[in-house]
C-alpha cells in the first residue's frame, strides 16, 4: 500500500547552474586510451560510475523501434556463464547496482558499488558490456514489460500529452516518431537484433566516463581499462538512419486528445535553443523567470494569483540536434481553457515588455547557486561530470560557470525571447475532457 | 544463524555520528555534518499529519502545510520560497500521516537565513482569506493530477479505508475528502496550527557542512524563544477495519491491464507485536523486494505468470502500517491463477521453507542501500526526520543496522505467521472497464 506523500512541489527541472565551492575534477586516460573525469571524495567507502555511448532510440531503423531501450533493459539480464538470477545474485552480493537506459542521442549508463567489493562491481559491469546473453526469456520478458509499458502510458494524460506534443514538434524526425504499432514492431524483435544493436553501440570510440568516490587515478585507470578495454574501437555502424539537424516547421496548433480524466494535462511547446548556441545562458535564465521554481511568472499567475494549477513550470529540453521550450501543467476541466489563456498571456507580455533588472538578478542568483544542491550524492556528480562531457564542455568549466551567467544583461534575454517565445510556432496539446477546447485540425 | 563476519563489509562501513541538543523550550535538534559540498539542509519536521485529523476535517494538515508559505507578520505571501530563491536555495514540504515536514537546501553561509525564516513561520503563520481562497484550488487540484486522474490512487485510498478503518487514522486520505477540504476556513487551519506546531512537537535537523556548535547557537537564537506550548500525546488505535478479510475492485476505463494487490494489518516500530518489525523488512525483501526475490522469481521468471511482482513493508509509523503484495498479471493469466501462485509461495514460507542464505541476502540489501541512502544529504537526513516523527530515537536510527543484521530464519517465519493472516488483509483488485 503506498505511504502517500503530498508534497508542495514546484520542481525545478534541469538548471544548469555552477556550485558555490570547487570542484576539482581530473582527467584520466587509461593506457588503452580510455578518458574520464575524476572526483575523488573519500566521505562515503563507494564508488559511482556515470557513463555513455554515442547512440540512442533515434538512431534505430524504423523496423527496429523500441531495440535500443529494451536492449539497454537487457544488458542486465544475464552475461557469459551467468543466466538472469545469477547475474543478479552476483551484484547483490557485491551490493553493487548497475543500470542502463537510452535516451534519443545516447546509451547511458551506471554503476554503484561499495569500496570494498569494488573489484566484484567491475567484473560485472565487463560482463554485461561485453557478453550479455539476450536469452529468449529475458527478450520474452522485457518485450511484455515494455509493451505493458506504453498501454498503461497510454492512459496516463501527461505521457499521452508529451507524446503528441513530440510528435507533432518533430514530425518527420526521428525525434518524432510516435509510438503507433510500436507494440507490433516490439513483439518481433528476436535476440538477435538485441546483440547487433549491443554491438553497434557498445564502443569505445565516443565512450565518455565520469567518476566519483572513494578511488584514486591509478585505480580508476585500471579498472576502466578493465570494464571497458574489450569493447571494439571505432563509431557505431550505419546500423539505422542518420539523425539530421532538426529544423522546425513552425505553424501553431492546438491538439485535444481525449481522455476520461478530472483534471486535464497541458504541455505547451515551442522551438528551444541547442545548448552550444551562444544565447544560450540568457535563455536559461528567461526559462526560469518564465516558469522556474516558485517565483516564476507562470508559477505566481496560474497558481498563487489563481489557483488554477498544481504545477506549473517551463524548462529548456536540449537534445543533440533539436532542442524545445516546454510549458508543463494540469488543470481542472473546467478552467483548463483559462489556464491556458493565462500561459499564453504570460508569454506575450514577456516577449513584448521584457524582463526586469530584480528578475534578471534573482534568477542569476538562483541559477547559480542551484548546481551546487543537486551535488548532493556520488551518482549526482558522477552524472554532472558525464553531462558536463557530454556538452562539449571544458574541465574548468564549473570555475567559469558564474561568470557566464553573471554576464547576461537584460538586453540578452529580451533578444532571446522575441527569439525563442514564439506562439506562432507553437504547440499546445490538452489531453482530458477540456471544456471549450477543441483541435483546430 | 548467519555469522557476524557475513555482514562486517556493511556493518564496518563508519557512519557519521548524528550531534543532538534540545533547547529549553523542548525543540528536538539533531546535526549531521558533511562537508562533501558547501550546502546546508535544514528540516523541520512536525509530529503532526493527516492521520491526526477528525472526519470532517481531512486534508487540514495538508492545507496548513500550503498555506505555512502564504507569510507571517514579517513576512508577504509566497516571500518565503522566494527569498529563498533568491539566496540561491530551494525549498519546499510534504505532509505524511504522522508528519509534516519542511525543508531548504541552501549554500553553507546561508544556514542562518532559512533558520531564521523557519522559526518565523513556526511562531507567527498569517492565514488570510485572499489567500486561502485560490490556494485551497491549488490543493484540489493537487488531489486531482495525485488521486482523481490516477485509478490506481482512487483503489488505493478505498483500500486503506477498508484496512485501516473508515473515518479512523490512516484511513482517511492525506490529501482529505474533497467536501471537507472545500469546507475548512481559516480558523479551522489557525486552530490546528496552534494546536500542533509548537517548539516541543518539532524536531530540527540540519545536515551539511556545518557543526553542531554553529546550530547550537542559530537555534538558541531563532527558535529558543519561541514559547511552548504543550500538547497532549498523540493516539493511535491499536486495531484496524473489522470485517476482513474483504476484497475492493475498482473497473475503471481507464485502466489499460489488471493490477492485484493484497495489504495485510502489520505493526509497526510503535504499535503491535513490534517485535517483528525488523523480521518483516527482511521478509518483505527476499518474498518481493527485488527480482531475485521469491515473488518474482517463481510468478515472473519461471512460470511467468506475471510481467512484475513485489512486496512492500514501511515499520516507520506511530500506528499500525500494512505488509504489501502486488502483481501485474501477464496477459492470458487470470487472477485466480495469480491468487493461487502467490498464496503457494506464501504457503511456503508459513511452513518454515525459508533459507538462511537468503535472509541474509535481503539483509545484504536492506543494509547497502540504507548505505547508499546516507550517501545522499537529501535522503540521510529525511531518515531520521521519519523516525523522530513517528515515536523513534536518533539511537533507533542508529542501531537500525545491527537490529536488521540480527534477524534470524526463525524471526522471519514467525512475523510471516503474525502478519500474513486471513483476519487482517485487504485484497484489491484494478481491472478495465468491459469496453464493448
Amino acid at each position: 500500500m503506498r505511504r502517500s506523500l503530498f508534497a508542495l512541489a514546484a520542481v525545478v527541472v534541469g538548471l544548469l547552474a555552477a556550485p558555490a565551492g570547487a570542484v576539482e575534477i581530473e582527467e584520466v586516460v587509461t593506457p588503452l586510451g580510455i578518458k574520464a573525469w575524476l572526483v575523488q571524495d573519500r566521505t562515503a567507502p563507494l564508488v559511482a560510475l556515470s557513463f555513455s555511448f554515442v547512440g540512442g532510440t533515434a538512431s534505430e531503423p524504423e523496423s527496429r523501434r523500441g531495440v535500443t531501450s529494451v536492449m539497454a533493459s537487457l544488458l542486465t539480464d544475464g552475461a557469459a556463464t551467468l543466466p538472469a538470477q545469477a547475474f543478479r545474485l552476483r551484484q547483490e552480493e557485491a551490493a553493487a547496482s548497475l543500470g542502463f537506459g537510452a535516451s534519443a542521442d545516447r546509451l547511458a549508463g551506471s554503476l554503484q558499488v561499495l569500496t570494498a567489493s569494488r573489484d566484484r562491481g567491475l567484473e560485472l559491469l565487463r560482463l554485461g558490456l561485453t557478453a550479455p546473453r539476450f536469452d529468449q526469456a529475458m527478450v520474452d520478458q522485457r518485450v511484455a514489460q515494455a509493451i505493458a509499458g506504453l498501454k498503461q502510458a497510454e492512459q496516463r494524460p501527461r505521457a499521452v500529452a508529451e507524446r503528441t506534443m513530440m510528435a507533432s514538434m518533430f514530425a518527420g524526425h526521428p525525434y518524432g516518431r510516435g509510438f503507433e504499432h510500436l507494440s507490433e514492431t516490439l513483439k518481433t524483435l528476436t535476440p538477435t537484433d538485441f546483440k547487433e544493436r549491443a554491438a553497434a553501440l557498445l564502443r569505445r570510440d565516443g565512450l565518455i566516463v565520469g567518476a566519483v568516490g572513494d578511488i584514486d587515478a591509478a585505480d580508476l585507470s585500471r579498472a576502466l581499462d578493465h570494464a571497458f578495454g574489450d569493447l571494439p574501437l571505432g563509431m557505431p555502424g550505419a546500423t539505422g538512419p542518420a539523425v539530421p539537424d532538426w529544423v522546425p516547421t513552425g505553424g501553431s496548433r492546438t491538439i485535444v486528445v481525449d481522455r476520461p480524466v478530472p483534471q486535464s494535462a497541458v504541455v505547451m511547446a515551442m522551438p528551444g535553443i541547442l545548448r552550444r548556441d551562444p544565447d544560450w545562458y540568457a535563455a536559461s535564465v528567461l526559462s526560469h523567470i518564465l516558469g522556474g521554481g516558485q517565483q516564476s511568472r507562470l508559477f505566481n499567475e496560474v497558481r498563487e494569483k489563481r489557483g488554477l494549477a498544481y504545477n506549473v513550470s517551463s524548462d529548456l529540453r536540449v537534445s543533440e540536434k533539436g532542442s524545445l521550450l516546454v510549458i508543463s501543467t494540469g488543470s481542472a476541466n473546467e478552467r483548463v481553457a483559462e489556464a491556458i489563456q493565462v500561459i499564453r498571456g504570460e508569454i506575450a507580455r514577456l516577449r513584448d515588455n521584457g524582463i526586469t533588472e530584480q528578475e534578471l538578478a534573482d534568477a542569476k542568483t538562483y541559477l547559480t547557486g542551484a548546481l551546487a544542491l543537486s551535488l548532493d550524492s556520488s551518482g549526482a556528480v558522477a552524472s554532472l561530470l558525464r553531462g558536463l562531457q557530454t556538452d562539449h564542455l571544458p574541465r574548468d568549466f564549473l570555475d567559469h560557470r558564474a561568470e557566464l551567467i553573471g554576464a547576461v544583461t537584460a538586453a540578452d534575454v529580451n533578444r532571446v525571447a522575441r527569439r525563442l517565445l514564439r506562439d506562432d510556432a507553437m504547440t499546445t496539446v490538452v489531453v482530458g475532457k477540456p471544456v471549450g477546447l477543441v483541435s483546430d485540425r | 544463524m548467519p555469522s557476524a563476519s557475513a555482514f562486517a563489509n556493511l556493518l564496518t562501513v563508519e557512519r557519521r555520528p548524528a550531534e543532538t541538543f534540545v533547547l529549553a523550550n523542548g525543540l528536538q535538534a539533531i546535526v549531521l555534518p558533511s562537508s562533501r559540498a558547501p550546502i546546508v539542509t535544514q528540516i523541520v519536521v512536525y509530529k503532526v499529519g493527516s492521520a491526526d485529523e477528525t472526519f470532517g476535517q481531512t486534508g487540514i494538515a495538508h492545507f496548513l502545510e500550503h498555506m505555512m508559505f502564504k507569510g507571517t507578520s514579517a513576512l508577504g505571501p509566497g516571500e518565503f520560497s522566494r527569498t529563498i530563491q533568491r539566496n540561491g536555495g530551494r525549498d519546499n514540504a510534504y505532509t505524511d500521516f504522522d508528519a509534516t515536514g519542511y525543508y531548504q537546501t541552501i549554500a553553507a553561509d546561508r544556514l542562518e537565513l532559512v533558520m531564521r525564516l523557519e522559526a518565523d513561520r513556526m511562531a507567527d503563520l498569517r492565514i488570510v482569506e485572499k489567500e486561502l481562497v485560490p490556494e485551497r484550488e491549488v490543493v484540489l487540484e493537487e488531489r486531482r493530477m495525485r488521486i482523481d486522474n490516477v485509478p490506481a490512487s482512487l483503489l488505493d485510498e478505498a483500500a486503506r479505508a477498508v484496512l485501516f478503518g473508515e473515518h479512523k487514522p490512516y484511513g482517511m486520505p492525506t490529501s482529505g475528502y474533497v467536501d471537507d477540504v472545500r469546507r475548512l476556513g481559516a480558523d479551522d487551519l489557525l486552530a490546528f496550527y496552534r494546536r500542533f506546531y509548537t517548539p516541543s512537537n518539532a524536531v530540527l535537523i540540519v545536515a551539511g557542512d556545518t557543526t553542531a556548535d554553529a546550530v547550537h547557537k542559530l537555534a538558541e537564537r531563532y527558535y529558543g524563544p519561541i514559547p511552548d506550548r504543550s500538547i497532549a500525546p498523540r493516539q493511535r488505535p491499536a486495531s484496524g477495519g473489522t470485517n476482513l478479510p474483504q476484497g475492493v475492485t475498482r473497473a475503471d476505463r481507464r485502466v489499460a491491464e489488471p493490477d492485484w494487490s493484497r495489504d495485510y494489518l502489520a505493526p509497526s516500530y510503535r504499535v503491535g507485536e513490534t517485535r517483528h518489525a525488523y523480521a518483516l523488512q527482511v521478509l518483505a525483501r527476499l518474498f518481493g523486494g527485488s527480482e531475485t526475490s521469491r515473488l518474482w522469481r517463481v510468478l515472473v521468471a519461471d512460470r511467468r505468470l506475471a510481467l512484475s511482482a513485489g512486496a512492500d513493508y514501511g515499520a516507520l509509523s506511530l500506528g499500525l502500517t500494512s505488509f504489501g503484495l502486488s502483481v501485474h498479471p501477464a496477459s492470458g493469466h487470470s487472477i485466480d491463477e495469480i491468487e493461487r501462485a502467490v498464496s503457494e509461495e506464501m504457503k511456503k514460507v508459513l511452513d518454515g521453507d525459508v533459507s538462511a542464505e537468503e535472509v541474509q541476502r535481503a539483509q545484504n540489501r536492506l543494509l547497502a542501500a540504507a548505505i547508499y541512502a546516507q550517501d545522499s544529504l537529501g535522503s540521510g537526513p529525511r531518515r531520521y526526520a521519519a523516525a523522530l516523527s513517528t515515536g523513534n530515537s536518533v539511537a533507533d536510527v542508529e542501531a537500525w543496522p545491527q537490529r536488521i543484521a540480527a534477524v534470524q530464519v526463525a524471526d522471519v517465519i514467525a512475523a510471516a505467521r503474525h502478519v500474513w493472516r486471513d483476519d487482517g488483509l485487504v485484497t484489491s483488485l484494478l481491472t478495465p472497464e468491459d469496453r464493448q
